[in-house]
């Protein structure tokens, strides 16, 4: 047997209701007491940072530097001005708060802080950081992209107008803490993408071709905590409970696809959100199924029918699993994530279609297809894509 | 009191390495070749900036191959080339996992996916290079082989499909 799997995730998780209290503890652990926190100001706006605060009521240490003002995907430029911040108030650990850009953000300060650097440049790629980093403790907002569990960090150069890459165990934090009261704010058509996200994730990971008994365990478990929760919190948002299985089903997810990557649907996001600017976490809802079927129809192992079918229990549940027959399972699993995504339409208006974003024009999809394909991703789907074949599903998502 | 141990040579595995170390050149030659012949590889390393250098590399002391990007093609540049100088490496770990993808026991897709490799540099970059090195594996190899190291044996004409092989394999050979 010739199979090997490669499975890491060192991250600590602290979780539950006022989880966030256990941070000057864990804070002591590592050996820090001076962090640095980053955050935006969606999550200020929100009165999240308010509860980060309280945390350390008792506590002793000084709550600051706080910059709170990390832009929408993120910056080159800001993470080097918050480099020297870091230096300058000899800090000696960092606490991100926030949502992707602003987890991705603080990976970028981590790097440059560590490696007693300037710029970031120098360390994009994979294999550019040889050492750990200083301790770092993400606390999401959204239960959705996993960054505080994955091993990669997007930055976005504005200047030369590109988005950098950043690869490797190191970036990985020491702590993510999961508390029900980060996400409750989180407004409807925000909890849906990022859900979606979350949701193909798992999916993903579950079917493509880095599959492993260890990620499949996880992403398992995330795809039935998000069928059961995602719809009913979108409804109620205050639902505290719920909130906590999302954001407890959007790290495993990212646990499963951080140790087995993803496919054909993050190769189109990716290259959707860069040339449309169409958010994420809405590009991957709208392609998951379209991917699902075009994978699908192409493969001729079976292997991805196997996969998908089994997807149907943690999905709708073991009666409906156990009275479809083999052959319709898949099928049916299709079928259960359009029904969500038109639930979620009807609750939240997140469009269902790359047209009815707004932001993709059809003369725009042979650009997409092209850019796409040179998208790491691209190798972990399991059908081979070519250009006509991307343009294909992209056309059938418009 | 003394406590009895000992050490040991660790050895090497001989004839893998030598296996490896043979189809490391021919398919640095052949990477060549494919640069000088074939439009879609043409077309992929259209972007590489001018003195970009690719190395695949057998961890931890090789063997390896490198090719550089020059004048809209790719130059090999053999087995010793120095890994600091080259922009993409991409490292098999172990002699074990390169005799795998190099008997085409297992794919290269499959291989990445597997981890069996690690990639240093840009990942954009390294991907198309592997597209390149499918190519090139459909070029030199028999269709059964091929299917086995490739996700899908691709569909080509009958001039690219046979003369382009002859023309590869002689390109290999010769180094022309």
């Amino acid at each position: 047997m010739k199979e090997y799997y490669e499975f890491f995730c060192p991250v600590k998780m602290v979780v539950g209701h006022k989880a966030l209290d256990h941070i000057p503890y864990e804070l002591d652990s590592l050996g820090a007491k001076h962090p640095m926190f980053i955050t935006d100001q969606g999550v200020v706006s929100a009165g999240l940072l308010k509860h980060v605060e309280n945390a350390f009521k008792n506590s002793g240490m000084i709550i600051g530097p706080v910059f709170d003002e990390v832009p929408a995907d993120s910056s080159l430029t800001v993470v080097n001005q918050l480099a020297s911040l870091y230096q300058d108030q000899s800090c000696d650990s960092i606490i991100a708060i926030g949502g992707g850009s602003v987890i991705d953000t603080a990976k970028g300060v981590n790097i440059v802080v560590s490696e007693q650097a300037t710029d970031l440049m120098k360390f994009t790629g994979a294999g550019a950081l040889k050492k750990p980093l200083k301790p770092f403790i993400v606390i999401p907002t959204t239960a959705g992209t996993g960054s505080e569990v994955t091993l990669v960090a997007v930055i976005a150069d504005h200047e030369k107008d590109q988005k950098m890459l950043f690869t490797s165990y190191f970036l990985l934090p020491n702590l993510a803490v999961l508390d029900s009261r980060m996400t409750l704010t989180l407004p409807p058509h925000l909890t849906a993408a990022t859900g979606m996200d979350a949701l193909t994730h798992a999916v993903e990971a579950y079917s493509c071709l880095g599959k492993n008994p260890l990620s499949d365990a996880y992403a398992f478990q995330a795809i039935g905590l998000i069928s059961q929760h995602l719809i009913p919190v979108t409804k109620n948002p205050q639902d505290k409970e719920r909130r906590l299985q999302m954001a407890q089903a959007s790290t495993m997810a990212g646990i499963a696809f951080s140790n087995s990557m993803v496919g054909l649907v993050h190769t189109l996001g990716h290259t959707i959100g860069a040339i449309c600017h169409v958010p994420h976490g809405m590009a991957m809802s709208i392609l998951l199924p379209f991917v699902l079927e075009y994978n699908l129809k192409n493969d001729p192992s079976g292997d991805y029918q196997q996969n998908i079918s089994q997807l149907l229990l943690p999905l709708l549940g073991d009666e409906v699993y156990a009275s479809t027959k083999h052959e319709y399972r898949a099928d049916k699993v299709i079928t259960y994530i359009k029904r969500m995504k038109e639930q979620l339409y009807q609750l939240t208006k997140m469009p269902r279609t790359l047209k009815e974003t707004g932001k993709v024009e059809e003369a725009q999809l042979e650009e997409i297809a092209q850019a796409s394909l040179g998208d790491a991703s691209i190798t972990y789907n399991p059908v081979e894509v070519e250009f006509k074949e991307a343009l294909a599903v992209l056309k059938s998502a418009y | 009191m003394k406590i009895r141990y000992y050490q040991k040579k660790p050895g090497s595995k001989v004839f893998k390495t030598q296996y490896v170390k043979i189809m490391c050149f021919f398919v640095g030659r052949a990477l060549a070749a494919v640069s000088k012949v074939d439009q879609e590889v043409k077309e992929e390393i259209a972007t590489l900036p001018e003195g970009f250098t690719f190395m695949l590399k057998i961890l931890p002391y090789g063997p390896s191959l490198a090719v550089t990007y020059q004048q809209k093609r790719l130059r090999y540049e053999g087995g010793n080339y120095p890994e600091e100088q080259a922009d993409v490496v991409i490292m098999i770990k172990n002699i074990e996992a390169a005799f795998l993808l190099f008997t085409f026991q297992e794919g290269t897709a499959l291989a990445f996916c597997r981890d069996r490799m690690a990639v240093k540099g840009d990942l954009t970059t390294a991907m198309a290079i592997v597209r390149c090195l499918n190519i090139v594996e459909t070029y030199l190899l028999p269709k059964f082989l091929a299917k086995k190291a490739l996700k899908r044996y691709p569909e080509w004409n009958f001039f690219r499909k046979h003369l382009g092989r002859i023309v590869i394999y002689f390109r290999t050979l010769t180094g022309i």
